[in-house]
């Protein structure tokens, strides 16, 4: 498994425990799927409730909405944003 | 209340999607959901099956949700009791305290019908006179919000409900409503999203038709409330006495969602149940207190949510 695969089952993670998705399991998620709307359905509030997530369990800051919109396209483009930036740091 | 495991009903104000009802959804082959549609149809001459069933949402779309949101309230409320659930309070957001009187039996099917409507109709009627918008905005703290309001001094906006440490609703005029959109953007909100509505709902301009509701409210007697409502105001149990109040009062002043989650949980809840077609609630009270269960009703009850329970 690459880090990129790595990362991907963590954020399959991190989205069903910081939701409470209580029913899905990560093989349920498709992580090229949008994440807004039709795909998993999620919306604003389940953002912020992934941007706390990501700020408390990896160290990273979604610092506005122009990024947000572009890190919760999908589960591969947060694990992508989360790789670059924890390498930032 | 002891301080007890206990549940909560809460009761959501209006939707802000129009609930299409797919072929598949329970409640479009459900007999007594038809009826209490069809008896809405009668008493308001609006075409609430069409607007949940067809692809056009055609005119008067807030008022549709509106009267839609209570008709998917007390539908939900019934078979939830017929599930076993019991509430030992009853919380609501904005209108959704139409459909916690119904619950509560303070009131009948029918007026909180009437109520809903009538109001709807005055909003509606204000909404044509004086436009106004409301706005969501997620992702800055309060002292960010009172900043935006207070240097758009002169549009008359406000906070109209406080639903989270980092979610809050502004209403106003719409012009001053869009510029604080923008401003939020500006200082790093996670988003800003406008709402379906076409009044300044929440906000003090329209203290103006207290009065109007009053008459409205005339003719109906409140009875004793079989469940408690929490008064998101005084975080004290609603009395009967004060309901016509609390209804006349409630479209100029703002909601405390926070203040009314953070009392249930002091006094012992630790279930919540949003009785309501969507889930707005259930994730504002998982950002209020991860510790509490918060639970949808349309997932309890249709999508096979807490088997082990049903």
């Amino acid at each position: 498994m690459t880090p990129k695969d790595e990362m991907i089952e963590k954020m399959k993670r991190l989205i069903i425990t910081r939701l409470k998705l209580v029913e899905m399991t990560p093989e349920m998620i498709d992580p090229e799927a949008p994440l807004f709307g039709e795909g998993l359905g999620l919306d604003s509030i389940d953002a912020l409730e992934l941007v706390l997530g990501l700020e408390k369990e990896f160290g990273v800051m979604i610092p506005d909405a122009e990024v947000g919109k572009k890190v919760f396209q999908s589960v591969r483009t947060m694990a992508e944003y989360v790789l670059d930036h924890q390498l930032k740091g | 209340m002891e301080a007890k495991n206990k549940i909560a009903f809460c009761f959501p104000g209006q939707i802000q999607e129009r609930p299409i009802l797919s072929k598949y959804h329970p409640l479009s082959e459900d007999p007594f959901f038809r009826d209490w549609v069809d008896r809405a149809e009668k008493e308001t001459g609006i075409e609430l099956w069409k607007f949940m069933n067809e692809e056009t949402e055609g005119e008067q779309v807030p008022l549709k949700l509106q009267l839609t949101t209570y008709l998917f309230s007390v539908i939900y409320f019934q078979r939830l009791l017929e599930k076993g659930w019991t509430p030992e309070i009853l919380t609501e957001h904005s209108m959704g305290i139409y459909a916690a009187l119904t619950a509560s039996e303070a009131i009948t099917f029918e007026e909180g019908l009437f109520i809903t409507h009538s109001i709807g109709r005055l909003l509606e009627e204000e909404g044509a006179l004086c436009p106004g918008m409301m706005a969501s905005i997620i992702g800055l703290p309060l002292e960010e919000i009172q900043k935006i309001i207070s240097t758009l001094d002169g549009y008359r906006l406000a906070i109209a409900n406080y639903n989270g440490s980092m979610h809050f609703v502004i209403s106003g005029e719409e012009e001053g409503v869009q510029k604080a959109m923008e401003l939020a953007l500006a200082r790093k909100a996670l988003s800003v999203s406008k709402l379906s509505f076409n009044t300044a709902l929440h906000s003090p301009p329209l203290s103006h038709l207290r009065g109007k509701i009053r008459d409205l409210l005339r003719e109906i007697e409140v009875r004793p409330f079989r469940y408690p409502i929490l008064n998101h105001w005084t975080i004290q149990p609603l009395n009967r006495g004060e309901v016509k109040d609390f209804l006349s009062e409630e479209i100029a002043r703002p909601v405390y969602w926070v203040r009314c989650v953070e009392k249930c949980i002091q006094e012992g809840v630790r279930q919540f149940v949003e009785v309501g077609k969507e889930s707005t609630l259930t994730k504002l009270i998982r950002w209020i207190d991860r510790e509490v269960e918060a639970l949808s009703a349309e997932e309890l009850l249709f999508s096979g949510g807490r088997d082990g329970i049903l």
